[in-house]
């Protein structure tokens, strides 16, 4: 006895034992970390989280570039974009010498690219020629037309030569002072000259054309989404929105356009030389250098070959990375189910706490709202209002949040009258608290670990929600992307490009699985009487 | 009883009241109009057709003029599709949807309820593993990702089953097997998940260990006592089963292209033509209120402890 007491006093059982006090979470964490499946889900949940939140940082091509010679090629693990492009040309053109006759092959195979055709198996058909016609190629039964040749030879000559060039950074060299200036680091006021020098024209048909520029953009997103309105109608509500912009916006609007007028004037430029160098077999790609344009204007450009990319996952119908698609359409999905799911948390605390503290008159009007809503098909009504006030992310956030907040609000209104006589509250309530400190301070907190579980649960359902109107064409818009919107675009068309539909929805599914494992581990760990409950 | 299913009927009232003002007024609210899309129509016309339809009139004369037409069984003339009106479409297109709803919610009732009670009489054995490996599947995978995956596998690759259609235009009953089964997936997991433990937790309470004193057969047991009390959470769980499969259709009848309701209110949404937008909602909400109704009904029979006032 004496040798503990001089320690810290810790609590003894009746065994001289020390008592260990053990918190909830403490308890929990422990709980969790037994359940193998949980982990497994967490990690996973963590890693995607992390690609999502760093998607900008990877080393992948943008997920919004279009380059329609790269259209629906299929993935590959070695061959870069120029490869396959060569493949399906070669495919098409084997496919036409057998049409024509030139491609010499056994009744029987002919028989069965027929029946191939008949079932709509186009892609056996190319396979097949494509083999067929290498192996004639190479024992020399076969040889193109001249025609053909030349199509093949021109492919390769624009493979082998065509090259992206994107513009990093652009410096103007102030003539009089010497100095060297960063033309994304300058404002607009700065800008404008610069522009001027470049163009030759004068500043105000410069800042003319700029507000020109701009009433011409707000126009057109105010008719896109309010359309059917008189012309009247349209200049006036332009005219507000001007107001609201100020100048302000003008000028960032201004600032974007020149930098974006001057960047296209370099690249054109540095096109011209580029080309120039290459058919004088001076470069080799990928090029980062800095050009001279003019004696004031220099620039940082990156050259690299165009169709040297590779598309581990394949492209989509306008030629665009689909892995990198998929990150970026994770990024979306997860970023909506997070803010959604905390929106709707946040006003189901704020009508749950209220409905179980103030009780009476207040908790039945808010219990049969809440009744009536969730008799009420809702997804219903959030298709009708996407479809009919736009389709943007904010929008559905709206939508989704307002119909969502039904469950949590009954769960938490449960857990307030539960604490509601409980000593602490009786204690704040003595000392004079507010009815709002007592709720948000006291009563929330403690039901905190409760709605946190709940709220876990909640972000795939909201994730799933979202993939589905983002797949009937009612959420997230192109060039942005979902995991729902993906596999929207994936199913016309899914027997001739199955690998757009397959890795998005793999993508998903693991998400989905890592989210619920996740989910029901934590349920399961703070709560070990409602294991297996729905 | 009685009194109770009656207080029932009449709450169902302001419910269908709420959801037909609702989507009156969002539809006519936001800007623009079912005939935006079609320009340049001289005003003349163009105020004919808004007279035709009574577009001209204040929103609340519009407003009492349709919930009369309602109630007399009207829901009004389509403002798109010009030659018939809302009641021709949706009695045209409901029978499909109600088909495909009644054989998914039956595939999922019947293989979720077997799956369950295997899995919680042979628990931690293979069966139960297997079928909970099933289930958490389709409680992760989305509709719209089972759907094309098995259209893609069963009718692309492997051809056993028609890639879309209906079989009241003539292409055989096998169409309906895919929709049904893709539609029916995640409603089949959470009732087998639901049946398990709400089984498990029967199977452990006094009556069945009495039951079992007395030696009675194991599956009187199983299927006699167990049963009824275990159905109680799965009854519960069918109301917002019956809310997701009706959304849940939109899904698949636009896939495999059934030409049922769900295709109807998408593609109306869309076309802003108000009174068939209202009228799917209308249809789908009675649908929703009464089978709600049916299973409150159900499981006020099922369990003796409950006594409705």
């Amino acid at each position: 006895m004496v040798a503990i007491s001089k320690k810290k006093e810790a609590p003894l059982n009746e065994f001289n034992q020390i008592v260990a006090g053990n918190s909830l979470t403490k308890d929990a964490w422990r709980r969790l970390k037994k359940n193998r499946m949980a982990v497994l889900g967490m990690i996973i949940v963590i890693l995607y989280s992390l690609l999502a939140a760093f998607a900008m940082f990877l080393p992948i091509h943008p997920y919004d570039e279009i380059i329609l010679d790269h259209q629906h090629l299929r993935p590959t693990l070695n061959k870069s974009a120029g490869d396959l492009m060569m493949e399906t040309k070669l495919e098409d053109l084997y496919f036409k010498a057998w049409r024509s006759g030139s491609l010499v092959v056994t009744e029987a195979q002919s028989e069965q690219i027929k029946k191939w055709i008949k079932d709509n198996e186009t892609n056996k058909v190319w396979n097949f020629c494509y083999t067929e016609g290498e192996r004639q190629k190479a024992a020399g039964t076969f040889t193109f037309s001249d025609a053909d040749t030349r199509t093949i030879e021109r492919l390769q000559k624009s493979i082998d030569s065509d090259f992206l060039i994107s513009v990093e950074k652009i410096f103007w060299k102030d003539m009089e002072t010497g100095k060297i200036q960063n033309l994304a680091k300058m404002s607009y006021e700065e800008i404008l000259p610069v522009y001027a020098a470049i163009t030759k024209l004068d500043i105000p048909t410069i800042e003319a054309q700029v507000l020109q520029e701009k009433r011409a953009q707000v126009m057109n997103s105010i008719k896109e989404t309010n359309p059917g309105l008189s012309e009247e109608e349209y200049q006036s509500s332009l005219d507000i929105e001007m107001m609201s912009i100020g100048e302000k916006g003008i000028a960032a609007t201004g600032k974007t356009n020149l930098l974006g007028k001057i960047k296209t004037t370099i690249t054109r430029s540095s096109e011209r030389t580029l080309k120039q160098e290459i058919k004088e077999g001076t470069v080799s790609f990928p090029i980062d250098k800095k050009v001279t344009i003019s004696e004031n204007l220099s620039a940082e450009i990156e050259a690299t070959k165009k169709h040297s990319r590779h598309y581990l996952l394949g492209t989509d119908y306008s030629g665009r990375d689909m892995l990198s698609r998929i990150i970026y359409g994770g990024q979306v999905s997860i970023m909506i189910g997070l803010i959604g799911t905390l929106t709707s948390v946040f006003i189901g605390i704020i009508v749950g706490a209220l409905a179980g503290y103030l009780g009476g008159k207040v908790d039945f009007f808010l219990m049969r709202l809440v009744d009536i809503m969730y008799g009420l098909p809702y997804m219903l009504l959030v298709i009708i209002f996407m479809a009919i006030f736009g389709r943007n992310i904010m929008n559905l956030f709206v939508a989704l949040a307002m119909v969502s907040w039904l469950t949590i609000a009954r769960m938490v209104r449960g857990q307030i009258m539960s604490l509601k006589n409980s000593e602490f509250v009786e204690a704040a309530r003595s000392m004079g608290a507010s009815t709002g400190r007592i709720i948000f301070r006291h009563m929330v907190p403690n039901s905190l670990s409760v709605i946190i579980v709940y709220s876990t649960l909640r972000v795939p359902a909201f994730i799933m929600q979202e993939s589905f109107l983002s797949f009937l064409g009612l959420g997230v818009q192109a060039p942005y992307a979902s995991w729902g919107s993906l596999v929207g675009d994936a199913v016309n068309g899914m027997t001739l490009y199955p690998w757009k539909l397959i890795f998005p929805a793999i993508a998903m599914t693991i998400f989905l699985f890592a989210m619920n494992f996740f989910g029901d581990g934590l349920r399961d760990a703070f709560d070990p009487q409602s294991k297996n409950q729905l | 009883m009685t009194k109770y299913i009656i207080n029932r009927l009449l709450g169902i009232i302001p419910t269908l009241l709420i959801i037909i003002t609702l989507s009156f007024f969002i539809v006519r609210v936001a800007p623009g109009g079912p005939f935006a899309s079609e320009r340049n129509l001289p005003e003349v016309v163009k105020r004919n057709i808004e007279a035709k339809y009574h577009m001209d009139e204040p929103l609340i004369k519009q407003y009492g003029r349709y919930m009369f037409d309602i109630i007399r069984g009207d829901l009004g003339p389509s403002f798109k599709y010009k030659d018939y009106d809302v009641n021709y479409y949706i009695s045209n297109s409901l029978p499909k949807s109600i088909v495909l709803g009644i054989c998914a919610m039956g595939l999922a009732l019947l293989f979720g309820i077997s799956a369950g009670i295997i899995a919680a009489v042979r628990q931690n054995t293979w069966a139960d593993y297997l079928s909970m490996g099933v289930a958490v599947i389709g409680i992760s995978v989305p509709l719209f990702v089972i759907a094309p995956v098995l259209q893609l596998i069963f009718a692309m690759k492997l051809n056993w089953l028609p890639t879309s259609g209906w079989y009241t235009t003539g292409e055989g009953y096998l169409t309906i097997i895919l929709p049904a089964v893709s539609l029916s997936f995640a409603y089949f997991a959470n009732i087998a998940r639901l049946t398990r433990s709400s089984m498990l937790e029967t199977l452990r309470s006094d009556y069945i260990r009495t039951a079992k004193a007395k030696g009675m057969k194991n599956s009187t047991i199983i299927y006699k006592h167990a049963m009824k009390g275990a159905m109680l959470p799965i009854v519960s769980y069918l109301g917002p089963a019956f809310a997701g499969i009706i959304t849940g259709s939109i899904v698949v009848e636009q896939i495999f292209r059934v030409p049922g309701l769900g295709k109807f209110f998408v593609q109306s949404s869309f076309n802003r033509d108000y009174t068939l937008i209202v009228g799917v909602v209308i249809v789908y909400s009675l649908i929703l209120v009464i089978m709600n109704f049916i299973v409150d009904i159900v499981y006020a029979q099922l369990d003796p402890r409950i006594t409705y006032k």
